[in-house]
């Protein structure tokens, strides 16, 4: 899990519900089916904003961080 | 029939299931005497007849005098009568009706009251039943409600990384036993607030200084069900707040600074459910100015001496009738308050409504039909500027960047707590 290759980097750091989601949403289709998006918020809205995206447009959340205020998702692009 | 005319009978049902005395007199009505152009920012700002308000309501019209007239079945082509499935027409309704901010300052100035984005509803139902819905909307609404399903997954990470805010409440508010209140049977008041805790804290902060018997609802007041025009979907969104004030059993409903929220609960709930709320709904701002008021809590008269203006967001002034809360709230913490003009019902639209701030499609006309607030904004020599909406404060902040405005952008809440005399104090 520690080397996950990271297709996209998104700082979504200060901006607010849903724009996290938003932003997560409008660059997916930037990666490959099967990569990866590291996205960086701060809003704690999106511990519930992005995985629920995720379940319902059936991508998937591999693995979920918190670095002192910045949550960590990582994002992969199921279709 | 083919499955062309098949298709085409389904969405003529589909328009004549919406078509209610309201809608057929806003249908039969209009004298295209153009007034309406004058009152849309986005007309206004870029002359452009796709947000000419008529005409958005046109399109629908020429559907409806084409099959549900008498005299436009006789005469299709006099009323350039148009099909519903008609590739052109969706892909220009798909243009003019998302981008329609539901402002209804159109309707204002009609001197019929025709209410265009009534109409532009039935288009959203239209474009939805040909699978042309707005895809970042439906992002969002699909979102919301598989939140709603699984909630169980995210309070627990939630309230923890709340945890950090209700700290700072403590060092605000002096007190050691102060926090987030959650869950609570019997709550006076169940506050709705919005997915960040900007919208939790300073309300929190007021709560415990006015000694309010409150608990936090677990779901954001926003809705983008109804801004996609998916009725639905929009209901089930409102319902989870619903259903949690039935199982808590509270006694109000308080909204927090969100303008559709405040609409979506206290209008069109009941008209989707078909039920009433289980206890009245009332803006955080009418309980705080009463608050003020009462001398629950106290602020220090002046307390913020920089100019300050305030912005109507269409939601909570012109549709929902808040005019003098919010600047009544100013005026106790504010030396300085310049009104913008025109303000009140005839306030313009900042631009950021009805979802555009998240429907980047439409970012071009957004910052373009901007420039009058920017404008009239610049206009008052203000540093801050306060509204009660978080799309507008989204909106203001893009036309901060874009107009060089130079000014700060506030939650009104957050400038009683600036000004608030703590009962520790
Ligand atoms: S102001 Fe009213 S009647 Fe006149 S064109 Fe506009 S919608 Fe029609
Ligand atoms: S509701 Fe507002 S944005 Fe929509 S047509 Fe009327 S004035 Fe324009």
């Amino acid at each position: 899990m520690d080397d996950i290759k990271v297709d996209l980097e998104l700082d979504l750091k200060g901006l607010l519900c849903p724009l996290p989601m938003v932003r997560v949403s409008q660059n997916i289709s930037k990666v490959p089916v099967g990569g990866v998006i590291r996205a960086t918020a701060t809003d704690p809205g999106s511990l519930a904003d992005i995985p629920s995206w995720a379940r319902s447009t059936g991508n998937e959340i591999i693995k979920q961080e918190q670095e002192g205020s910045n949550l960590i998702y990582y994002i992969k692009r199921i279709k | 029939m083919t499955p062309q005319a098949n298709a085409r009978a389904e969405l003529l049902e589909l328009i004549n299931s919406k078509m209610n005395r309201t809608l057929k007199y806003y249908l039969d009505t209009c004298v295209r005497c153009a007034i309406c152009k004058d009152a849309c920012h986005q007309y206004v700002a870029t002359g452009d007849v796709l947000y000419l308000p008529a005409y958005r309501a046109e399109l629908i019209r020429r559907i409806y005098k084409k099959y549900m007239t008498g005299s436009g079945r006789l005469m299709p082509k006099l009323f350039e009568g148009r099909d519903p499935e008609d590739d052109v027409l969706l892909d220009e309704l798909y243009k003019t009706t998302y981008a329609c901010t539901s402002c209804r300052r159109c309707m204002f100035w009609c001197p019929f009251s025709i209410d265009t984005s009534w109409v532009l509803a039935v288009a959203k139902a239209l474009l939805l039943a040909t699978g042309r819905g707005s895809e970042i909307l439906t992002q969002l609404a699909d979102s919301a409600i598989d939140k709603g399903k699984n909630i169980d997954l995210y309070t627990g990470v939630i309230r923890e990384v709340l945890k950090g805010s209700e700290e700072e409440m403590r060092r605000v508010v002096q007190d050691p036993n102060a926090g987030f209140v959650y869950d609570k049977k019997g709550a006076d008041v169940l506050y709705v607030a919005l997915a960040g805790t900007h919208t939790i804290l300073p309300a929190a902060i007021i709560f415990h200084e006015a000694g309010e018997d409150w608990t936090l609802s677990s779901f954001e007041g926003s809705n983008y069900g109804y801004f996609l025009g998916d009725t639905v979907k929009a209901k089930e969104i409102a319902q989870r707040i619903v259903d949690e004030a039935k199982n808590l059993g509270v006694k109000e409903i308080v909204m927090s600074e969100c303008g559709h929220a405040h609409r979506v609960m206290r209008d069109f709930y009941r008209m989707w459910a078909k039920e009433e709320l289980p206890a009245p709904m009332v803006s955080v701002l009418s309980k705080v100015d009463g608050y003020i008021k009462d001398g629950r809590i106290t602020v220090t008269p002046g307390k913020i001496t920089e100019p300050v203006t305030y912005h109507d967001p269409c939601q909570i002034g012109r549709n929902f009738g808040l005019f003098e809360e919010p600047r009544n709230i100013i005026r106790a913490t504010c030396s300085d308050f310049r009104d913008m003009t025109p303000n009140r019902q005839k306030q313009w639209c900042c631009g950021g409504g009805g979802g555009l701030v998240a429907e980047t499609e439409f970012d071009d006309v957004r910052l373009k039909s901007g420039r009058l607030k920017a404008d009239q904004i610049k206009a008052t020599g203000a540093s801050i500027l306060v509204t009660p909406c978080e799309n507008c404060r989204l909106q203001i902040e893009s036309l901060n960047d874009e107009y060089n405005l130079d000014i700060e952008v506030s939650a009104v809440l957050d400038l009683v707590v600036k000004a608030l005399v703590t009962k520790s104090t």
